[in-house]
């Protein structure tokens, strides 16, 4: 009898000792601040229930003049081109066929560009420049292509860039990082007939880190 | 400019009258906690109450004291001196102020506005500027992140310029927070033989240009550090550092595996036609000597809008900054469509900032 009832107690205290161990177990285990495995599971998580913020890039691009394009679920503003170009509209002098206008008494003009784009036997300026309407640019096959869309001339070549574009891998956004997203176009950093970004001294020399040194 | 409630006795050095300053003093001759004739105070855990509040001994006890009285007899002997003007008094009492004020990350609302309107008065009244100084808080569902594209840049450092500009950094010890390493190709990412301060044309041929800055970790080892928790990461996620209560330990430069914090070694100075004067308390005001500072992601830019300074200084596009959050932001489409990847990724330190090449 007093056997059993020994038993009984171990087996009641050994019963609260395990409660007690599986509660201090489950409050060791709770995390101090958030409870997320890591930065990239914060942001899934989080995002889920993303609501749109009040901050907006609106203000800051007041001060330019944007167009909206929609490319492949992408809709976001570029520069607009043409009121950036000095002496747009072309047909104003190209009212002729360029054959007559060539060698006449007329002020110069495009005397100052040399196309360093690829090279003479992939392209010239007719392979972006319609002679019959100089007002457009064109396409490989021909059809037409507004100044103010140029992007259009460079993606049959530079797919790649152009998806990573599209995305915001490839190009520098205008002034903010907020929504309605405006993206620099093409023509905006790379002179198309130049492309390509020039060799230069960085800005700055750190003459005190030398010092510090040495 | 006046807090209610306000617990710490003030100058009043200006003779102006204050307005129920003395309501909350009682009569009882014992110390404010322990008369019980006040329980409608609202209960902050401003300065006062973290230094007042605090268990200590006889020891410490005096030499807090001592160090109490060394300020506040500087601040009356120089208030009290005859030939000084209103301006200065004022000053005087700023500074004695400025003085007891608590930790940033602790302070309400009103405290802040109040710490920096004293700010903007201060230099106000040292230089007759008058600065545009903000304490707007994270916006919510914001997490700022960033991605640089190793392929892009060129090593032209227009951003360090940038960000020097834009950020107030001492010009004379020529302190910046931007680093680019220029890397020998194919060697990896090895940084102890990179040059961060080359100088001749660039891009160099067969090199490539890598920059760091404070990542703002998301689990940052600089702020588990700090020993007055004067470091902190803001709801945001970017990683600041209130100057005021920071003591210059530099136990977070010592934490933090990317070398991306930075010691006022001496006064910073910044001309005064230069100064950047839209600030942000967390951010580029004018800090003193002794403390941390960093890359805070251009708080005072970021918070409204605007991408930060070196993003905007690039001339090639090699920096995107936005919010990891949205869905639809050009830095997630980074991070879902390219082949990213961080700094010692194996350290569990967790950085925004992430690289990844065309």
């Amino acid at each position: 009898m007093s056997k059993t009832n020994s038993k009984n107690h171990v087996v009641a205290i050994s019963k609260v000792l395990c409660i007690l161990w599986m509660g201090i177990a489950v409050l060791s285990c709770k995390h101090q601040e958030e409870e997320y495995h890591g930065v990239l599971n914060k942001i899934e998580l989080k995002s889920k229930d993303y609501k749109e913020i009040s901050t907006s890039s609106e203000k800051f691009l007041a001060e330019y003049h944007t167009i909206q394009i929609t490319e492949d679920g992408h809709t976001f503003l570029i520069p607009e081109r043409k009121s950036q170009i000095q002496s747009f509209e072309c047909s104003e002098c190209h009212s002729k066929p360029l054959k007559k206008i060539k060698g006449k008494e007329l002020k110069k003009a495009h005397w100052n560009i040399r196309l360093k784009h690829a090279n003479a036997e992939m392209m010239n300026c007719m392979t972006c420049h319609d002679a019959k309407d100089t007002n457009h640019l064109k396409s490989l096959t021909g059809s037409k292509i507004d100044f103010n869309q140029s992007y259009n001339v460079c993606k049959q070549c530079h797919t790649k860039q152009f998806e990573d574009w599209k995305g915001g891998a490839h190009g520098k956004r205008i002034e903010s990082w907020a929504l309605p997203r405006a993206s620099m176009t093409c023509v905006n950093c790379h002179n198309p007939h130049n492309p390509s970004f020039e060799s230069r001294w960085p800005a700055k020399f750190n003459t005190q880190k030398i010092k510090e040194r040495e | 400019m006046q807090i209610k409630n306000k617990k710490w006795f003030s100058l009043n050095l200006s003779n102006k009258k204050a307005k129920n300053s003395s309501n909350h003093s009682c009569n009882c001759g014992k110390s404010s906690e322990g008369c019980g004739s006040q329980k409608d105070v609202e209960k902050t855990n401003d300065g006062f109450e973290q230094v007042m509040g605090a268990n200590m001994d006889r020891r410490n006890a005096f030499k807090q004291l001592a160090a109490s009285l060394l300020v506040g007899a500087g601040a009356i002997n120089s208030a009290c001196n005859l030939s000084s003007n209103e301006a200065f008094k004022e000053k005087a009492q700023i500074d004695w102020e400025e003085q007891f004020k608590g930790n940033y990350k602790l302070m309400t609302d009103e405290e802040k506005t109040a710490t920096v309107d004293r700010l903007v008065r201060s230099h106000q009244l040292k230089t007759g500027d008058t600065l545009n100084m903000s304490s707007k808080t994270a916006v919510e569902n914001v997490l700022f992140g960033y991605a640089f594209n190793i392929s892009k840049c060129q090593g032209y450092m227009d951003c360090v310029s940038a960000c020097v500009e834009e950020n107030n950094q001492d010009r004379t010890s020529q302190m910046e927070y931007i680093r680019i390493h220029e890397m020998k190709d194919g060697k990896g990412f090895n940084f102890s033989e990179a040059d961060d301060n080359y100088y001749h044309e660039v891009p160099a041929d067969g090199h490539f240009y890598m920059g760091t800055q404070c990542f703002h970790c998301d689990n940052p080892p600089c702020v588990e550090v700090c020993p007055v928790q004067a470091t902190w990461k803001e709801p945001d996620g970017i990683v600041v550092v209130d100057y005021d209560w920071c003591v210059g330990c530099r136990y977070c430069m010592a934490a933090c595996p990317y070398d991306g914090r930075r010691f006022n070694w001496k006064k910073p100075e910044v001309p005064i036609q230069v100064i950047n004067k839209n600030q942000h308390y967390l951010g580029n005001r004018l800090r003193k000597k002794g403390v941390m500072e960093k890359c805070t992601f251009c708080i005072q830019r970021s918070r409204t809008g605007k991408n930060p300074a070196c993003v905007e200084a690039c001339p090639t596009g090699a920096r995107i900054f936005g919010n990891l959050l949205d869905p639809d932001s050009t830095i997630r489409w980074v991070l879902e469509n390219k082949k990213v990847f961080r700094l010692k990724e194996d350290l569990g330190t967790e950085p925004k900032f992430w690289y990844f090449m065309d």
